[in-house]
């Protein structure tokens, strides 16, 4: 009973805490505004440039949303408990740690699916896409599947905030890189080689892929092994996350760095 | 006042050039803006465009790290406790603010040397300036003005408790009104008015038309007027603000 309190009360809190939207007019400006002037910055981009449509750029970036709040959200969520200066107090307590940490995943892929929906609902206003109810009703299960792989790598990012200083750096530079590589705003086939192999090491480029299928009218069936693939990105992030954590907390243990600047 | 404005100057560009967070955004930021246009660019075939869109990028570089820059340093300063100390100093809390922003641009027109050398490097774009001397008036010019546009913005951060998230959200909607890498005959026709009245738009004209030829003095010119309109407005906001914040005793709250 104790482990599911700390999962989705402890979570919850500390998310909503550490992430510093504690009330919803902090959480609007970056999660809101941003991604959405993000998509219209790029779909005018490539109305001038005369490359794909509005609803390429609809979709990458949206989805480029939803890498941005599993890494800064997820990340925050772990690492700002040094700036807090809570992090000591945590880890002294017997609390699983997979209930304290993983506790704080589900706000995040929450927060990634809402980001998606209110920012591709605005963008295709505003950009005049029009999006079937039944792609829709598929993309939301893509944007569940990058929620996900996002937040699992931020997980990672919050592990690395139990070591350095500035987890904010690794997600920034990190979610930059992806606008580029990801294919969110160029065409995979204009994109040299070795940046395709770099970003489809990382969540978010077979989840756009996936997602302009099922945009385009593709089924799932058609679609899901790209899905599938970002699934197991993901796991694979969410697993070294856990073991990044449990290691930097022996370490930090260890090295009495806990709370060091 | 003048020596409290000056050591503001150079404490803080020194602390933006060894800080990983900015120098990563001087650096990585305009190149993957500048290589976004590029590969969407390439097929104009238009040496001409790639230049400008790595000019633009680098003026995008100055904005965000004006903005991010003041919004942050406000953040940081609640954090520490010491933008109350600050606010409470005999001199106007703007001489304490104008450094952190005019820094931020100083250190942004760094950003201008990485775009160019990746353009030149990996793209094959042209390195030819046509005005050298107007070239390099323009760039000071340019974050002078941008970093009072920031100062202006910066002083309604003071009541804003995360004045940083405010901060990030900025940085697209002027990307976008100021013409930088999309043209302003792309966007919808009310936009351009709007334009007329941020630094950026005048401040990328003046480089862009100081490198490629074209009116580069009656933009620096405008850069000039809007730094002065700028500073004056941010002054009396600042004051206005920073009353309604000691009233609210808000100064503190993190």
């Amino acid at each position: 009973m104790n482990w599911l309190r700390v999962f989705f009360v402890g979570g919850l809190t500390s998310y909503r805490a550490l992430f510093n939207w504690i009330s919803p007019w902090v959480f609007f400006p970056v999660l809101i505004v941003y991604p959405l002037f993000q998509t219209l910055f790029f779909a005018y981009l490539g109305r001038f440039a005369d490359v794909q449509s509005d609803e390429f750029f609809l979709v990458g970036n949206t989805f480029v949303a939803i890498a941005v709040t599993g890494f800064f959200g997820m990340g925050n969520a772990v690492a700002n408990e040094r700036r807090s200066q809570t992090l000591a107090p945590v880890l002294a307590t017997p609390a699983s740690r997979l209930a304290l940490f993983l506790g704080r995943t589900l706000p995040s892929i929450a927060t990634g699916f809402l980001v998606a929906a209110v920012s591709f609902g605005l963008g295709a206003l505003i950009l005049g896409v029009d999006v079937g109810g039944a792609e829709l009703a598929r993309l939301a299960v893509a944007v569940v599947v990058c929620s996900f792989a996002c937040t699992a790598f931020g997980l990672c990012l919050g592990a690395l905030g139990l070591r350095g200083r500035n987890v904010s750096l690794f997600a920034d530079t990190i979610s930059g890189c992806l606008l580029l590589a990801s294919g969110a705003n160029v065409p995979l086939e204009r994109l040299p080689d070795w940046l395709r192999t770099l970003g489809s090491a990382v969540p978010l480029m077979h989840g756009i892929a996936a997602s302009r299928k099922l945009a385009a009218g593709e089924t799932l069936g058609d679609a899901g092994h790209l899905l599938l693939v970002e699934a197991a990105i993901g796991s694979i992030y969410l697993v070294l996350g856990l073991v990044l954590l449990r290691f930097f907390e022996h370490e930090g243990r260890r090295t009495a760095t806990l709370e060091t600047f | 006042m003048t020596r409290a404005f000056f050591s503001g100057m150079r404490i803080h560009v020194k602390q933006f050039t060894v800080n990983a967070f900015d120098l990563s955004a001087v650096v990585l930021w305009p190149i993957l803006y500048a290589s976004i246009a590029y590969y969407l660019l390439d097929g104009k075939n238009d040496p001409e465009l790639l230049l400008s869109a790595s000019l633009g990028a680098a003026v995008m570089t100055m904005w965000a790290l004006v903005v991010l820059g003041s919004s942050g340093a406000l953040e940081n300063q609640r954090w520490l406790g010491t933008l109350e100390l600050l606010v409470a100093a005999p001199m106007p809390f703007a001489v304490a603010l104008a450094p952190i922003t005019i820094a931020s641009g100083v250190v942004g027109a760094y950003s201008l040397v990485a775009t160019l050398a990746w353009g030149a490097l990996l793209f094959d774009v042209p390195l030819s300036i046509e005005s050298p001397l107007a070239f390099a008036v323009a760039v000071p010019m340019s974050a002078l003005a941008i970093g009072m546009l920031g100062l202006m913005t910066a002083a309604t951060f003071v009541i804003y408790r995360a004045a940083f998230h405010l901060g990030v959200a900025m940085q697209y909607p002027v990307w976008i009104a100021t013409g930088l890498l999309v043209p302003l005959s792309v966007l919808p026709a009310w936009v351009g008015p709007i334009s007329w009245f941020l630094a950026p738009t005048w401040g990328f004209r003046a480089i862009r038309d100081a490198a490629l030829g074209g009116p580069a003095w009656t933009d620096m010119g405008m850069c000039a007027l809007l730094t002065v309109v700028y500073f004056a407005v941010a002054a009396v906001c600042l004051r206005v603000f920073e009353n309604f914040a000691r009233a609210r005793a808000t100064l503190r709250l993190t």
